[in-house]
């Protein structure tokens, strides 16, 4: 099931080092970009269908069209490494084992965009990573691939790498262009949106590094190569992070489409243990549970996920096994989206707080059926109503653990509440 | 005036004014929308969520009005079932850590969290968990001190200080419900407009330390006035009380908007120079230093101005244009010189590039249009020829030392006409005390050539005569309102056209062309 198309590179050593990444192609599409035109470029990429890989799943070209013409100003591309979502861990692959695809995808994408300067925003823990990326990156300067001519072409084009401090709000767009401009990380109200007032205020284009890293292979293959995997709508391959209670936990990159539970099944070795299957995470901490039952329709592309009142997310799969207990499942969850509200705004900063003191009194076992009504009560309250969505990332997974788990919520404020009692 | 354009409110049609956002479109026609971030003088920020609405035209479901700009035809939702709720559970949101301490908060009474519990919520608490604690009665300088749980993080007063006064000293520290409004580590509040803070702040998180604890805004009176601290001429609210056997006092300024004067705010030394107004005033009239009734002093004086050869008028740059015509009409039948020589009221550079001003004169402006001679040289000349002074509240000592004060008047006698106690009052044969701006009213011209009225707002238990009822009583042919009204148009033809009364709220720009200040 698996394919080597973002992976190509990662079982070769050293393909981190620009000598070898060139030996095995890397830099070698170069050519054929500056050779088309940029609105051509953006057609292309467009025609592969590649989306967004940093969860929401925009079709890239289409972002990239939403750039206001002839406004004087400078535009940016902003390369969204901050990789925060829990259980996701693919584009760290990348930036260790693969830089140089990205740092090509990020010199097509700036040559279709007309963007000179690119910010690689990248989260702080990676230390490891960001030494790998800076690298790398030098090692790109030295060999003409960034800087005045990139690669022999009439093209300027600068990268900076920046790094955050820790905060998870800063992988939404708008907080990272406020974190790169030196202030405390917390979201834009939109609009304006990036694309027309982003970075310093000038056109911004955001993109994850596994959809910039996708770049090289639309070029060199076409629109159609790059079609071929995924489905119509979903095109293409992704980084999947399965974790959790399966026999192969790890990153594998799979074509779109394939079904969720033989992936668990094949991919991953199945749930441990020999233990039955409780639950599945598809794309992240903050996409909705699937249960057993539902996952058996469900295959892992955009549309089946939202079919099934889910999403597809970032691409990490977390098998729940059935000693999982949802509720502390549930208190950890809020406890970490709560920790990194910005606190900006109301609904998110008093809320979350809210939610999980209630959390923590049903864990506690002073809980009653209030409390547990009260809970999925204030998903609907906060959701929405926010700034950005991270407020959203916490209530649509803790609606999905209240509504399809709700027993074992009840089970915990039993002793206290006897109409709790009927109720289970 | 701006376009008008026409909208839906709750499908209802209602004509507004273009180029402002929903929450002030709407709120000019009387719909409120509740917020709490958004203030006009700095913008929106839209962290509240309170001013969320429905815009019926396919955009998101909600939007917030402080950040939409009023557009014709735009069909806004404010009275459904679904934005009714969102009030509500955002409400919920900024009162579950809301400390419950209205009997003893200041801002009790003049609360927005308070005023929109009444209009959305009503409902009993649901918070069965600790509340968050921060901190609190923390002195950020500057006379503030900011309680931290009251806080909802509206970041008025974080904007204010970054977009208004520029100096930065307040932050928003930490994130989620444990975020708080703070100063850096020994680096209070240091601007001259800090005070504004307080009446930004939509609760009671920041208060002042002059006001905290002195009343309760309900028991107040308010009275709009116009600051005296400065040639500025700040538009004031004047909050004031008299409790039961007690006097008329006032307890605090507040800056009242008017966008061609001072927009929202005002400097902290003119919001406290009420305090002036209460205290060391000269009370009773003094005859050689002994107390005794107005009517006595007087006739004292009448008796001294039939006496004296030649007599020296000096006028303060405080005195309104009523008062300055009235005197100035008394100097001219009793053939006396007329001085409003007053250059200790300058600072030189005190003033900043926003409200304050070198001059520390509220009407200045208006000594100068009356032709009236400022110079220091023709008022000692005068003083010099001079038997009697007659001191219309100018405060000498300001230009002054004592002891050149006394050496200049030392073969003169003084009447000194003062509302208040000073060395010029101890100096005087005579002394009578009048109103000051607090308790008269009248008209001033500012440092930028605006003609401001304003009315009386406070009466004291014993109630002072005001200088041109003083001047009246020793000659001045000015008797009446409307006279002096008459006499002022001679010299500023821009009245020609107003009733005293009809003069514009905003102030008469005098720079400006007649026509452009006929109210429709």
């Amino acid at each position: 099931m698996e394919v080597k198309i973002l992976s190509a590179k990662f079982d070769i050593k050293d393909a981190h080092k620009i000598k070898v990444a060139k030996e095995h192609g890397a830099y070698s599409t170069l050519d054929k970009v500056f050779a088309m035109k940029p609105e051509d470029v953006i057609e292309l990429v467009k025609n592969s269908g590649l989306r967004g890989r940093g969860g929401a799943g925009f079709p890239a070209g289409v972002k990239w069209g939403f750039l206001p013409k002839g406004t004087g100003k400078p535009v940016y591309l902003a390369v969204n490494s901050d990789e925060s979502e829990p259980a996701t861990f693919k584009d760290r692959y990348i930036l260790v084992k693969d830089p140089h695809s990205m740092i090509e995808g990020i010199i097509i994408c700036s040559y279709a965009i007309g963007s000179h300067d690119t910010y690689i925003y990248i989260r702080g823990e990676y230390t490891t990573q960001v030494k790998a990326l800076q690298a790398a990156i030098d090692e790109a300067y030295k060999e003409g691939y960034l800087g005045d001519k990139v690669a022999g072409h009439d093209f300027k084009l600068n990268v900076t790498v920046h790094r955050g401090a820790g905060a998870y709000v800063c992988g939404e767009e708008t907080a990272l262009l406020e974190s790169v401009e030196g202030r405390k990380g917390q979201p834009r109200s939109k609009p304006p949106f990036p694309a027309v007032a982003g970075l310093y205020g000038c056109p911004t284009i955001i993109n994850n590094v596994q959809t910039i890293a996708s770049l090289p292979f639309i070029i060199a293959n076409g629109a159609d190569a790059y079609k071929a995997y995924g489905t119509e709508k979903s095109p293409g391959t992704h980084l999947f992070g399965i974790s959790g209670h399966v026999e192969k936990p790890g990153m594998y990159e799979l074509p779109l489409g394939l079904p969720l539970l033989e992936v668990i099944d094949k991919v991953a070795g199945g749930v441990w243990k020999g233990r039955k299957l409780k639950g599945i995470i598809p794309g992240g901490s903050s996409t909705p549970v699937l249960l057993p039952e539902e996952a058996k329709t469900v295959t892992l592309d955009y549309e089946s996920m939202a079919e099934h009142k889910t999403m597809f997310g970032s691409g990490g799969i977390v098998v729940l096994d059935e000693t999982v207990d949802m509720v502390h499942l549930v208190k950890n969850l809020i406890d970490f989206y709560h920790h990194e509200s910005c606190g900006q705004c109301t609904p998110c900063r008093e809320g979350l707080g809210w939610m999980l003191k209630i959390i923590k009194k049903i864990l506690s076992g002073d809980g009653t059926m209030v409390d547990v009504d009260l809970l999925r009560e204030l998903c609907d309250n906060i959701e929405m109503k926010t700034v950005c969505v991270l407020s959203a990332a916490c209530t649509m997974p803790v609606r999905s653990y209240l509504d399809k788990f709700r027993h074992e919520f009840v089970a915990y404020v039993t002793k206290n509440d006897s109409s709790a009692a009927e109720a289970k | 005036m701006a376009d008008k354009i026409n909208l839906f409110v709750n499908g209802v049609e209602v004509e507004v004014e273009s180029g402002k956002n929903l929450i002030d479109a709407i709120g000019a026609v009387g719909i409120e929308i509740p917020h709490l971030c958004y203030h006009p003088a700095l913008g929106a920020d839209g962290n509240c969520r309170m001013c969320l609405v429905g815009i019926e035209d396919g955009r998101p479901p909600l939007v917030p009005a402080c950040k939409t700009p009023a557009q014709a035809g735009m069909k806004v939702l404010l009275d459904a079932a679904h934005i009714k709720k969102i009030q509500h559970d955002v409400l919920e949101f900024e009162l579950i850590n809301h400390p419950t301490d209205c009997p003893v908060c200041d801002q009790a009474g003049e609360c927005k969290l308070q005023d929109y519990y009444m209009s959305y919520d009503q409902v009993e608490s649901r918070m069965t968990v600790p509340q968050v604690t921060k901190g609190k009665k923390m002195d950020f300088g500057a006379g503030v001190v900011h309680d931290q749980e009251r806080c909802v993080v509206c970041g008025r007063c974080v904007r204010f200080c970054r977009e208004i006064t520029k100096t930065g000293e307040l932050g928003i520290i930490n994130r989620t419900d444990d975020t708080r409004v703070n100063i850096f580590p020994g680096r209070p509040l240091s601007n001259r407009y800090a005070l504004n803070v307080v009446d930004l702040c939509p609760v009671g998180a920041m208060t002042s330390k002059d006001f905290r604890f002195k009343q309760r805004v309900w028991f107040m009176k308010k009275a709009p006035g116009v600051c005296h601290g400065c040639s500025k001429g700040c538009n004031i609210t004047i909050d004031h009380n008299r409790e039961k056997y007690k006097d008329d006092v006032i307890y605090r300024f507040r800056p009242l908007l008017n966008e061609q004067v001072n927009g929202y705010f005002m400097c902290d030394e003119g919001r406290l120079s009420y305090k002036a107004e209460n205290d060391g005033r000269l009370s009773e009239a003094r005859l050689s230093k002994q107390i005794r009734s107005i009517d006595d002093v007087l006739a004292a004086c009448t008796k001294e101005i039939e006496r004296a050869e030649k007599i020296a008028i000096v006028l303060s740059p405080n005195c309104s244009l009523e008062q300055l015509v009235t005197v100035k009409a008394l100097a001219e039948k009793l053939g006396a010189s007329l001085s409003g020589y007053s250059d200790g009221y300058f600072k030189k550079g005190d003033g900043d590039d926003y409200l304050i001003q070198d001059d520390k004169s509220a009407n200045r402006a208006g000594l100068t249009l009356l032709g009236i001679d400022c110079s220091k040289d023709g008022f000692e000349k005068a003083v010099q020829e001079a038997s009697l002074i007659i001191n219309f509240n100018n405060d000498l000592t300001l230009s002054y030392q004592e002891s050149e004060l006394k050496k200049l008047c030392k073969e003169t006698k003084i009447i000194a006409i003062s509302s208040h106690d000073n060395l010029c009052t101890g100096m005087a044969d005579m002394a009578i005390p009048v109103a000051s701006y607090s308790e008269y009213a009248g008209s001033i011209i500012n440092c930028d050539n605006i003609l401001q009225r304003f009315v009386k707002a406070i009466t004291k238990n014993d109630n002072l005569a005001d200088i041109c009822e003083i001047a009246v009583r020793l000659g001045s042919p000015l008797q009446s309102d409307e006279e002096r009204f008459s006499e002022l148009k001679q010299f500023i033809s821009a009245l020609g056209e107003f009733q005293p009364d009809k003069i514009p709220a905003a102030g008469l720009n005098l720079n400006d062309s007649e026509a452009a200040n006929v109210t429709a």
